[in-house]
């Protein structure tokens, strides 16, 4: 049982860190991102076409990695928007954002109709990985962490460990850091804010559209042109982890607990013998944020420039 | 109309037409064919007959008000992403007390299940006002939240109070809790039928008129716009900046919840459904707010330009495209919204300069 | 030939010369000032140099060859470093992330430490900088802070060191050790850029002069050759009164006592058993260096923040507890330390702000709803007596205005409100001379007609020439409590460093 709820929990957990991480670059830079679930559903709905188009002629794990490449790549390009907004015109970053989790959904039921004749892209799930040779035969962790999964799971933590090497122990790190806390004082060394902030956005776009595509793949065979609020999820994840890598982690450890609970409650002895509507495990996780930062956000600090416009004559 | 709302004005058209033209080329790329007259059709749909024109004014009333709901946070220094959560609430409410209040006579009826909506609404938005006042948490991520413990709990009361288990939606309101329509169904008819156009509009316009002038002629609005401008200056005031941030959250989650009111008791048989999904009249809100440029009336325009868009955009299907290209438009006139703000600092900056060249000089110098 | 030679350089923003015509002439190894009031176009000049801005007219040479300089790397790679008088220092990176932010040293993509940590200590001993390198910037005090600027511009080999107004956040002392440092780096043949408004500094350490008027170079002299007058009436253009003019005190009752003022939670320095008394008739003034406690003792008083205990008695009632609009309706006027955070709100009219405190008083609201012609006249009436200018008079958004007349629009809310008690945080900062006149004026007018006066103020000079009474702060205690006319700068500087400590009884 705690091996199914655990199997789920990453289900859940990896899009949500991998994403979350992507905020984490565009807003440790100075740039509030809240179109994540814009960029989301586009690395999704672009990654879920490249495997319609080579599902029947390529075997899954090839596909995959073209498809989490597309989505990248979509994911980037969808960002150049948000960048330009925020980074060139300085306009309010909320707006591009808006703007692109408007667009996202529109543009991919859109483009899914014009293409396919329906909205509802289904696809077959060739990417489920049984057990992990040898690993899946260990004891307890195995039936955790290496059986009924997916490279993708595995990608979260190789996407941590990277973020956490290029955000504390690189130069891009610093500079980048440097700009979401105190820009003038990156712009007076010669470093440019503005290409910190869109290396920021652009990546938060690469990383928010794979984990796009990672979340539709473990729960669904079918995409609509929704990632169902997980984008915003991860936004909270990026808050409630204080815009720290391992803290993120844990918060979307959390967070894909409390989902993964509330969608296999039933198979769970107490939970079940509690008799509680569905409805209350799938709130769970919202009330459960809700009442975690009302006590951790007296100390949680943002990055200090974040949402500031970079003007080079202000001080 | 001075010279800065004239320039928003412009500004505003600028940015709708060139979001209509993109949408223009989106279709052409799509079905050439098809795309002169699809875009027609968007352009001109909603005044072929006067049963259309009051169509687009019932689709506007809800996002009317949840514009309002989210430029009167945005005037007081907060984002309320939350009037989707308040929008749910509210509309529960008023179908509830419609659906089971029917000892009342439907007048009272009526009024008490709009009124019951705006307080549902209000606390519903006080709960991110009084976590951002006494605990620092950003209204944002708390807005987020309660959009989805809002939705998921009206999904858990309509099944247990108000199911009807054949449609999978609560129960249909009874006809006599429609809002009246106060005659306007015989001007907005065409030779078929009238449309469903009610007093839910006027109210919609009457309460953007009254957020406009709390904002702009009563002490409440200049302490919530100080708030909004600069809290720490409004602190120093001895302003109540806690107050005033629970207030103004109260007073956007009130106008969301009408929103949600007027939107199922317009006599159009909507029922509320099951949902997965957020309640899109509140996303759309921040569009019509932004459009509008934040300012309650401006807001009237954006609201009902929107419907007309979307009134327009429903008929795309006739013409093989999908009617998410609407949505496509109106995301692509937001994002313009960024250069109209872009062309108003600079206009608005030159008109400083030119005028004060003299007091300026510190400033630019140092 | 010069180490620098700005050439001819004019810079024009809409509206304004800046810079007109300016050239200046920097020799290696001499310290050289740059002196001009507030607006003078000295940090323009500066920003030309740095290549933020770019100049309509001029060249810059180094060793007598044009250079371009585009941004800061170019200036950097010329050798040209600056200490910025607002730090450009990040608040959370360390000491050495801020030294080598922008010049790292990586191997394989990863930043490379050791070498850097080696090289900035081995400097900071050569300089007896004293700093914790691995301390972050916000844990140091803004001496040490101006230290890592420094550092910063040795580590990076410059031989042009720029120095914006340095001397603003040091205690005495502290002056003298950058003056010594100074002097060693010129010794070693770099070139120093002094900006200051402080003659006496000048006169101190620097070889040479260039003087800044409304954009245009006045002249360079000898420091040596020229007095203080001379260089004063350079730069302001007039003969300048180096003193101010002020009668006796004429001392009356108390009207605020302080008693046993604790605080230690919350943000900001702790308070440590604060007592003194405020009488009317008398400017007391609260002497220190920045971020000694200062400005949470004015927030303690005002209410802007908590205290945890002790009393704060206005002619006999405990204020302590009241909310900041009580205060203020109790008489108590403040002109706030950051004008734009606190003092006004920036997208409102002048007229608007003139009303902050009193928009909901029987004269500017009637039913809650504003009157506006009410608020219109009153502003009008603001404007005529103290002068304020602006483009479009009452109705002139507040963020359009100068800094000179924002301070003026404050100051005329604060005083037309009739207090017992005017507290004034550093009222001139980043004033020219006329606008600093000017509120001295004010000041002493407010003195004079019977009020109290509480007056904190981080230049010694303003210190010593307007108040009646001084109290000297360290790390949130009052360690002094003397009379401008008895007590030395020097003595001064040793309170406000924590080297002498009084036990103050109120």
């Amino acid at each position: 049982m705690l091996s199914f709820v655990m199997q789920h929990t990453m289900f859940f957990m990896i899009p949500l860190l991998i994403v979350a991480l992507g905020g984490l670059f565009s807003e440790r830079s100075g740039i509030v991102n809240i179109a994540l679930e814009g960029k989301m559903i586009m690395g999704a709905f672009t990654g879920v076409l490249v495997i319609l188009t080579f599902q029947e002629t390529l075997p899954g794990q090839p596909i995959l990695i073209i498809a989490l490449i597309t989505s990248m790549l979509v994911g980037v390009a969808i960002s150049f928007f948000h960048a330009y907004a925020s980074i060139n015109l300085q306009a309010n970053q909320i707006i591009s954002g808006i703007a692109i989790n408007m667009f996202a959904p529109a543009f991919a039921v859109y483009t899914a109709r014009l293409l396919l004749g329906t909205h509802n892209m289904h696809f077959s799930n060739q990417f489920r990985i049984e057990s992990v040779p040898h690993l899946g035969d260990i004891p307890i962790i195995g039936e955790m962490f290496f059986q009924n999964t997916y490279i993708t799971t595995y990608l979260g933590f190789v996407i941590l460990a990277i973020v956490y090497i290029v955000l504390y122990k690189t130069k891009f790190g610093l500079r980048l850091r440097a700009c979401g806390e105190h820009p003038h004082a990156a712009d007076s060394v010669g470093v440019s804010v503005t290409k910190m902030r869109y290396s920021g956005v652009l990546i938060s776009g690469g990383l928010a559209g794979i984990g796009g595509l990672i979340w539709v793949i473990p729960i669904s065979t079918v995409f609509s042109g929704s990632v169902a609020g997980f984008g915003f999820l991860a936004l909270a994840v990026l808050i409630f982890g204080a815009w720290r890598p391992v803290r993120v982690m844990f918060a979307a450890f959390f967070f894909g607990l409390m989902q993964a609970i509330s969608h296999s409650y039933s198979g769970i002895e107490f939970l079940r013998a509690l008799e509680l509507p569905a409805h209350f495990y799938r709130m769970t996780p919202f009330i459960a944020t809700l009442i975690v930062l009302a006590f951790t956000s007296k100390n949680t600090v943002a990055p200090k420039a974040i949402g500031q416009p970079y003007d080079k004559g202000g001080r | 109309m001075n010279r800065s709302s004239m320039l928003s004005f412009l500004s505003s058209v600028l940015v709708i037409v060139a979001g209509l033209a993109i949408g223009f080329i989106i279709l052409l790329i799509s079905n050439a064919n098809q795309a002169i007259p699809a875009f027609t059709t968007i352009l001109t749909f909603g005044i072929t007959s006067m049963r259309n024109l009051g169509d687009v004014l019932l689709f506007a009333t809800p996002i009317i008000l949840t514009g309002l709901s989210v430029a009167f946070a945005f005037k007081t220094g907060l984002f309320n992403i939350g009037a989707s959560g308040q929008f749910t609430i509210g509309a529960f409410v008023a179908v509830f007390i419609s659906l089971e209040f029917t000892f009342l006579p439907p007048p009272i009826r009526i009024i008490s299940a709009i009124l019951a909506a705006a307080t549902a609404g209000a606390l519903w938005g006080a709960i991110p006002g009084l976590l951002k006042a006494y605990r620092n948490v950003h209204e944002v991520i708390s807005c987020i939240m309660t959009n989805y413990i809002a939705m998921l709990f009206v999904n858990y009361m309509i099944i247990t109070f108000i199911f009807d288990p054949g449609n999978a939606t609560s129960r249909r309101l009874p006809a006599d809790s429609n809002l009246p329509t106060m005659g306007l169904d015989y001007i907005f008819r065409d030779a078929l039928r009238p449309s469903f156009v009610n007093v839910g509009i006027i109210l919609a316009i009457l309460t953007a008129v009254l957020i406009y002038i709390i904002l702009e002629k009563t002490t409440f609005g200049y302490e919530l716009k100080a708030c909004g401008f600069n809290k720490d200056a409004a602190k120093y005031a001895g302003i109540n900046e806690n107050r005033n941030i629970i207030t103004s959250m109260m007073i956007c989650g009130a106008l969301a919840g009408i929103g949600g009111a007027l939107n199922f008791m317009n006599g159009t048989g909507l029922a509320m459904g099951i949902v997965d999904v957020l309640a899109s009249e509140g996303f759309m809100g921040i569009s019509v707010a932004f459009l509008g440029l934040n300012h309650p009336i401006g807001v009237i325009f954006s609201g009902i330009l929107v419907a007309y868009l979307y009134i327009g955009g429903a008929r795309m299907q006739v013409f093989g495209f999908s009617i998410e290209i609407i949505e496509i438009v109106i995301s692509i006139i937001i994002y313009f919204c960024a250069f109209v703000f872009l062309v108003k600092t600079f206009v608005g900056k030159g008109l400083v300069k030119i005028t004060k060249k003299t007091t300026q000089k510190e400033e630019i110098v140092e | 030939m010069y180490t620098i030679e700005m050439r001819n350089v004019t810079k024009i923003f809409p509206g304004i010369i800046a810079n007109d015509n300016i050239t200046l002439q920097l020799e290696r190894g001499e310290i050289h000032a740059l002196l001009g009031e507030n607006g003078a176009g000295k940090s323009t000049l500066m920003s030309v140099l740095f290549g933020l801005y770019k100049p309509e007219t001029g060249e810059i040479y180094k060793n007598g060859e044009l250079v371009t300089i585009t941004g800061p790397n170019d200036a950097n790679t010329l050798g040209i470093g600056m200490v910025h008088q607002h730090f450009k220092l990040v608040h959370n990176f360390t000491v050495l992330e801020n030294i080598v932010l922008g010049v790292e040293s990586t191997k394989n993509g990863i930043l490379q430490m050791q070498d850097a940590r080696a090289r900035v200590k081995a400097l900071s001993e050569k300089y007896a900088f004293d700093i914790d390198i691995d301390a972050e910037i916000r844990h140091i005090s803004v001496g040490m802070q101006q230290r890592v600027e420094i550092l910063k511009m040795l580590y990076r080999n410059n031989e042009i060191l720029i120095f914006d107004e340095p001397t603003a956040v040091l205690t005495p002392q502290e002056i003298e050790a950058l003056m010594n440092t100074m002097r060693n780096m010129a010794a070693e043949g770099k070139s120093i850029l002094f900006i200051t408004h402080k003659l006496d500094e000048i006169k101190q350490v620097a070889d040479r002069c260039s003087v800044l008027r409304k954009g245009k170079m006045i002249g360079t002299v000898k420091v040596s050759e020229t007095s203080k007058e001379e260089l004063s009436e350079m730069m302001v253009g007039r003969k300048v009164a180096l003193s101010l003019d002020k009668n006796e005190a004429k001392k009356g009752a108390a009207i605020l006592q302080v008693k046993n003022l604790q605080k230690s939670s919350g943000d900001g320095k702790p308070l440590k058993n604060i007592s003194f008394d405020v009488f009317a008739g008398e400017i007391l003034c609260i002497a220190g260096i920045e971020g000694n406690g200062q400005t949470d003792l004015v927030y303690a008083l005002t209410g802007l923040s908590e205290v945890d205990s002790g009393q704060i008695l206005m002619e006999g009632t405990e204020l302590s507890k009241m909310k900041i609009r009580k205060r203020t309706e109790m008489g108590i006027s403040h002109i706030p330390e950051d004008r734009h955070r606190h003092g006004l709100v920036l997208d409102y009219s002048l007229a608007y702000n003139t009303i902050l405190q009193t928009y909901y008083t029987k004269e500017f609201q009637h039913r809650s709803f504003l009157r506006k012609d009410a608020i219109m006249a009153y502003a009008r009436r603001l404007i005529d007596r103290f002068d304020i200018r602006s483009g479009q008079g009452e109705e002139t958004p507040a963020r359009s205005m100068s800094g000179g007349n924002q301070q003026k629009t404050i100051l005329a809310r604060e005083i037309d409100r009739n207090p017992k008690l005017l507290i004034a945080v550093q009222p001139t900062r980043g004033l020219d001379v006329g606008a600093i006149e000017y509120i001295h004026k004010q000041l002493l007018e407010q003195r004079d007609a019977g009020r109290a006066v509480l007056l904190v103020s981080l230049e010694l000079e303003e210190v010593m020439n307007v108040s009646d009474r001084i109290l000297v702060m360290y790390e949130g205690e009052i360690v002094a409590d003397v009379d401008p006319k008895k007590v030395t700068f020097n003595e001064l500087g040793l309170y406000m460093s924590g080297a002498k400590k009084d036990k103050v009884v109120a």
